[in-house]
């Protein structure tokens, strides 16, 4: 008997060892990227060969869809001019799944013609001009939704409240979550990062509501979830070991497929590199000038 | 007796004089429908290992060169035609272009509404030939009326300059002929007489103009052998309920009796896809005078992206020009504004959308 419970007592326990160093290892790449995205706004020089190569988290849509069918290198330019051309016209500020952002839009039904939403970014998808985010927020116990294309030009402002990262990719499990994960006021004051700090990722772990769920998030390998396994039957648990595909992390050539090569993303980033650059610190003025005059509305 | 045989011996006799020699004897024979134009030569060429010197190899690579070089300082001979003297009217009918489809993306119009949008680049389009209609001589067949087209001349246009050097030599003659350098397509537009325009004239994308309707014809994406639901949209049958091995086949494919058979025409699995279709009233969203892009609204336009269409004036009577288009093409100028938007179209490097309160 005392066998019988030594073996699972050990099993458990190098389990959480290799939990802890798992996650351990999973939250340093996470500040490590996040340092790597914070370290070029500061205007120092990077250490990479092509250090634009940073961007492709702040500016993910910038690099086109790795499908070789859709691929053109003269439509992928003449995107990439279209998005710089509306970014001069509007500040799209940095952003990650996680961060709340305040969105206002012209709207021609609503009062006063512009809308205002604020919510948690729970996607980001899509590549150029197709680029979208959506937020979500619950209003009047009435969970909310909102999918924006980042190069609408009906986007009158994007402004982060919050930035911060969270522990997935993505945050749809936030529509079985309990509703105060999700839940944000409309008067939030953004909170201002001192400069040069990483994005901060936060830890938080949502809990589900019982089921049914919308998807089966156990299948999902979800990390920011807390209590997963009180909703589960042993069917499920079954089904979720059958259902693995451990194996999907070694296949070299999926990844290769998803992804776009250095060398493209260097052409690339070196092309929109010097007006990214210029558009920032033309920013950066303008909000040194701006906080002299912005209290004002808030106080009042 | 004699008569009649004599009579059966002039008839052969005269059958047999050297114009009407018939080839076949078999009763079934019909002559062919197709006969490929004089333009339609082989142009792949089996490529060989030539043993050159390096010398050599840099000759030909120097001929090359100049070649494309005169090509490219040729003046547009539109220049020395006449401007004044062709005149459009309702009924000409204009030259098209060879252009490729190179992606899709979302334009935005000034009310805010999103558009999806393809994009047509016209590459290199020249000028090859124009055969006059009285020249032009297709084949005839008994449905078509050449009758009525006699009035149409036949304009070859070319696209994509290509190296001399891969292509066979018939090809290469087609352009010799006329002082050009082979390209990679070749296609025939039917225009008006006084549409014609001269040996060696290029086409830009500004030969149409925003807003303006287009018919695109091109092949549409070869998907192989498909089974029926994909092919006709039929709908399957159930996954479950007792069917077996039925999910997504046809089903019953005709009555019995008198129509005991399976009728001609009938939805059945097959090759589906790589057919030439025309899409008719694409609008011109925007053009792009550096690059020669056009943006068509809407994603039907058939092909994946990288095939080749041609683009022609509409000919659906609402949508078709009303007032003069540039004819019979516009000319090279060097002065032009890099982009051409649709009236209904925000351009990005406006001013983001406000709507003013009524």
């Amino acid at each position: 008997m005392a066998l019988v419970i030594r073996k699972p007592a050990i099993d458990i326990l190098s389990a959480a060892k290799w939990m802890i160093r798992k996650d351990c290892r999973a939250l340093s790449s996470l500040v490590e990227k996040a340092e790597e995205a914070e370290k070029r706004p500061v205007g120092r020089r990077p250490r990479f060969q092509n250090p634009a190569l940073e961007y492709r988290h702040i500016f993910p849509e910038f690099l086109p869809d790795p499908n070789p069918k859709w691929r053109n290198s003269l439509r992928e330019k003449m995107e990439r001019a279209d998005m710089l051309k509306r970014r001069s016209q509007i500040d799209i500020p940095e952003f990650y799944v996680g961060s709340v952002l305040a969105v206002t839009i012209s709207d021609p039904h609503a009062q006063g013609k512009t809308n205002r939403f604020v919510g948690i970014c729970i996607e980001r998808k899509g590549c150029g001009l197709r680029a979208e985010f959506t937020l979500r927020n619950v209003v009047d116990h009435q969970g909310v939704e909102i999918r924006y294309d980042l190069y609408d030009p009906t986007i009158q402002s994007i402004q982060v409240l919050r930035l911060e990262k969270r522990l997935d990719d993505k945050l749809l499990y936030l529509r079985d979550a309990l509703p105060e994960y999700s839940t944000f006021p409309f008067d939030m004051d953004p909170e201002i990062l001192p400069e040069g700090t990483p994005v901060p990722v936060n830890p938080v772990q949502v809990k589900l509501k019982p089921r049914p769920w919308l998807e089966r998030w156990e299948r999902q390998e979800l990390k920011g979830v807390s209590n997963i396994e009180e909703h589960l039957k042993e069917k499920d648990r079954i089904r979720r070991e059958l259902r693995k595909t451990p194996w999907e992390k070694y296949d070299l050539m999926k990844e290769y497929r998803k992804t776009i090569p250095v060398e493209d993303q260097s052409e690339i980033w070196g092309e929109v590199h010097n007006q990214l650059n210029q558009l920032r610190l033309s920013r950066k003025k303008m909000f040194k000038k701006r906080p002299i005059s912005t209290p004002k509305p808030q106080l009042g | 007796m004699a008569t009649f045989n004599m009579k059966i011996l002039c008839t052969t006799l005269s059958k047999l004089s050297v114009n009407r020699v018939t080839i076949r004897q078999n009763a079934y024979y019909k002559p062919p429908k197709y006969r490929p134009p004089h333009w339609f030569m082989p142009k792949e060429r089996v490529m060989s290992e030539d043993m050159l010197t390096q010398e050599n190899r840099d000759f030909i690579e120097e001929i090359k060169q100049e070649k494309l070089n005169s090509q490219s300082a040729l003046e547009s001979p539109l220049a020395n035609v006449d401007q004044q003297t062709v005149k459009w009217n309702y009924y000409t009918r204009r030259v098209g272009l060879i252009a490729r489809k190179i992606g899709n993306y979302p334009l935005w119009s000034k009310d805010g509404k999103k558009f999806q949008t393809t994009l047509l680049q016209v590459v290199d389009n020249h000028v090859i030939k124009y055969i006059p209609p009285e020249e032009f001589n297709p084949m005839r067949t008994k449905k078509i009326c050449w009758k009525e087209k006699r009035t149409l001349g036949c304009l070859l246009v070319g696209s994509e300059t290509v190296d001399p050097s891969t292509v066979t030599k018939d090809y290469c003659g087609i352009f010799n002929s006329v002082g050009m350098l082979p390209k990679r397509f070749l296609f025939r537009f039917m225009v008006s007489r006084n549409a014609a325009l001269p040996t060696g004239t290029p086409l830009f994308a500004t030969h149409f103009r925003v807003g303006d309707y287009v018919d695109v014809r091109a092949k549409t994406i070869d998907r192989g052998f498909q089974g029926v639901m994909k092919r006709w949209g039929f709908s399957g049958m159930p996954a479950s309920h007792g069917v077996t091995k039925t999910h997504r086949r046809p089903g019953n494919i005709g009555a019995g009796g008198e129509k005991a058979r399976v009728w001609p025409g009938t939805k059945m699995p097959g090759h589906m896809g790589n057919r030439w279709r025309t899409l008719r009233g694409v609008k011109i969203l925007r053009i792009n005078t550096q690059h020669n892009i056009l943006w068509m609204l809407g994603v039907g336009i058939p092909g994946e992206t990288g095939a080749v269409c041609y683009l022609y004036d509409t000919v659906l009577p609402l949508k078709k020009l009303k007032v003069a288009p540039p004819f019979p093409t516009h000319p090279a100028s060097h002065d032009l504004p890099l982009e051409y938007y649709d009236e209904s179209i925000h351009p990005f490097e406006e001013q983001t959308i406000m709507f003013d309160e009524a």
